[in-house]
């Protein structure tokens, strides 16, 4: 009994030390802007070069195809961590041995390529299945009204596809948090990094907890966010003919869900 | 009636892989004809109809539109499908737009015109198919004949000189297909070159200017449709028609 107790009192004392958690906190939640700066540019930027990706692949010409697949293989290939430190040391020292000094790249913006050339690579495939999705019929109606293959992409495909991608695309999201933990290793002041380095202050690992559990508190309203807008959309197909590719009105309440949703997750910063 | 040719097909040969879909199509059509297109299914009906707005690309042959030679890689096909109209079986509506954004969706966006000019134009051909009061319902909100009428009125938004019917009351529940067939003989009295692939012989013998046979990725017969319903001349025609009437 008495060794249960002191059991018990060690857990508490090394990973949930209150004292440490009250000077920890104030620190973590200072690195939140650093994190919202990473995400909302790394979102911006994988999102936009994602859905080009996707559209390549879809081309007719050969060379985009070939352009777009090659660049997919290779990053969901890639270990995430190996981009980080490639672009923030492995350019560096190039940088500084031939004098080219724009390869010399702070932190932060390195992060942010990183993050961003990697997650194209994964939401390029999101988005390709989404444009896939939508029935031929809508391509040839389009076509047959006389718009472009650029028009009618951009007005009757993409904004359907779009209402198909926003489940997987949050999953991505979700991801992506996570993820900018990596950027730990490359000094950016972001919450694992400033966890790990109060840690070997007070030589405790009650820091990493409360990082874990600023992690989690973004992290699961999206996932459940996520399977919601996933059985929504199940919901809504089941009842469409399969004839007139038909998803309408059913699925346009998503797309306010998560113009409502989306900022909580961006507004880490 | 004028005799100027609108759709002419020489020698039009058209496959997947190997599969030969059209074996030499030759056609021409002339302002204001109403051709039926009837034919087993896999005889190449609905294929022809595709090829004539370059849905389809053929392997032989020559395909011209008012003129234009729309087998020539040089040609605009953009600016050749503004005056063809075309309807689909499965109506192919724009789920995330409205009857009336459906319908005013080329005029603003191919023609350029302005809002109120495409509104004005969209709401007129809604009246012209009698679903001037649902103009702001989203196509599952419509009936499968209300949609195939927005359809027509999108098609007609472009003010095409010719329209292709590709088996359009096929999917329509029976009692439905009526009001579409209207809206087609309306259009036909007003004039309008039209091919219409179809099994509706009732359509056929009372719109119809001509009707051919096909079968096997040719054109077997053709007549007056009346003459051919009537009297088929040849053995798969009559066999045809005995399964159909």
């Amino acid at each position: 009994m008495e060794s249960l107790l002191n059991g018990f009192e060690a857990f508490q004392r090394y990973y949930l030390n209150w004292q440490i958690i009250k000077e920890t906190t104030p620190l973590l939640l200072k690195t939140l802007p650093i994190v919202g700066e990473l995400l909302v540019l790394s979102m911006f930027f994988a999102f936009l070069l994602g859905l080009i990706l996707s559209l390549m692949r879809l081309s007719r010409v050969r060379v985009f195809r070939w352009f777009a697949g090659a660049y997919v293989d290779f990053f969901r290939g890639l270990p995430l961590l190996l981009n980080f430190v490639f672009v923030y040391s492995g350019l560096a020292i190039v940088g500084a041995a031939s004098g080219l000094r724009f390869l010399i790249l702070p932190s932060i913006p390195a992060a942010v390529l990183s993050l961003s050339t990697t997650y194209a690579a994964y939401s390029a495939e999101v988005f390709r299945a989404g444009i896939e999705s939508i029935h031929r019929g809508q391509m040839e109606a389009a076509r047959s009204l006389g718009m472009t293959y650029p028009q009618s992409m951009r007005y009757v495909v993409l904004p359907q596809a779009i209402k198909v991608v926003i489940p997987p695309l949050t999953n991505e999201f979700i991801a992506l948090i996570k993820d900018t933990s990596l950027a730990s290793v490359i000094s950016v002041q972001e919450l694992l990094f400033t966890a790990k380095e109060k840690m070997g202050v007070v030589a405790n690992p009650t820091p990493l907890m409360v990082a874990a559990f600023v992690y989690v508190l973004f992290t699961i309203p999206l996932i459940r966010l996520a399977s919601r807008l996933e059985k929504k959309r199940e919901g809504s197909s089941k009842g469409a003919k399969p004839t007139d590719g038909s998803t309408g009105k059913t699925s346009a309440p998503v797309l306010t869900d998560v113009a409502t949703q989306l900022p909580k997750g961006g507004g880490l910063g | 009636m004028s005799s100027e040719v609108m759709i002419e097909l020489k020698g039009v040969h058209k496959n997947y892989g190997t599969l030969e879909v059209l074996r030499g199509i030759d056609l021409q059509i002339t302002k204001s004809e109403v051709v039926v297109v009837i034919g087993p299914s896999g005889s190449g009906k609905s294929t022809m109809l595709r090829c004539m707005n370059a849905l389809e690309p053929i392997q032989k042959g020559t395909i011209i539109i008012e003129g234009i030679d729309i087998t020539n890689p040089k040609t605009n096909v953009n600016k050749v499908r503004q005056k063809i109209g075309m309807v689909f079986q499965s109506f192919n509506l724009f789920p995330h737009k409205s009857a009336i954004e459906n319908v005013m969706l080329a005029p603003l966006k191919v023609l350029k015109k302005s809002r109120s000019e495409a509104e004005t134009i969209a709401r007129d051909l809604l009246v012209t198919v009698g679903l001037s009061e649902k103009a702001d319902a989203y196509p599952d909100q419509l009936s499968g004949g209300q949609q195939q009428r927005v359809a027509i009125a999108r098609a007609l938004a472009m003010q095409p000189d010719m329209m292709l019917f590709d088996e359009v009351t096929s999917a329509l529940d029976p009692e439905l297909v009526a009001e579409v067939l209207n809206v087609m003989k309306e259009l036909a009295l007003g004039g309008m070159t039209m091919v219409v692939v179809t099994h509706e012989m009732g359509f056929a013998r009372e719109v119809g200017t001509r009707m051919i046979f096909m079968d096997g990725g040719v054109i077997v017969e053709e007549s007056d449709p009346r003459e051919m319903i009537a009297n088929p001349k040849e053995e798969r025609t009559k066999k045809f028609l005995g399964m159909v009437l």
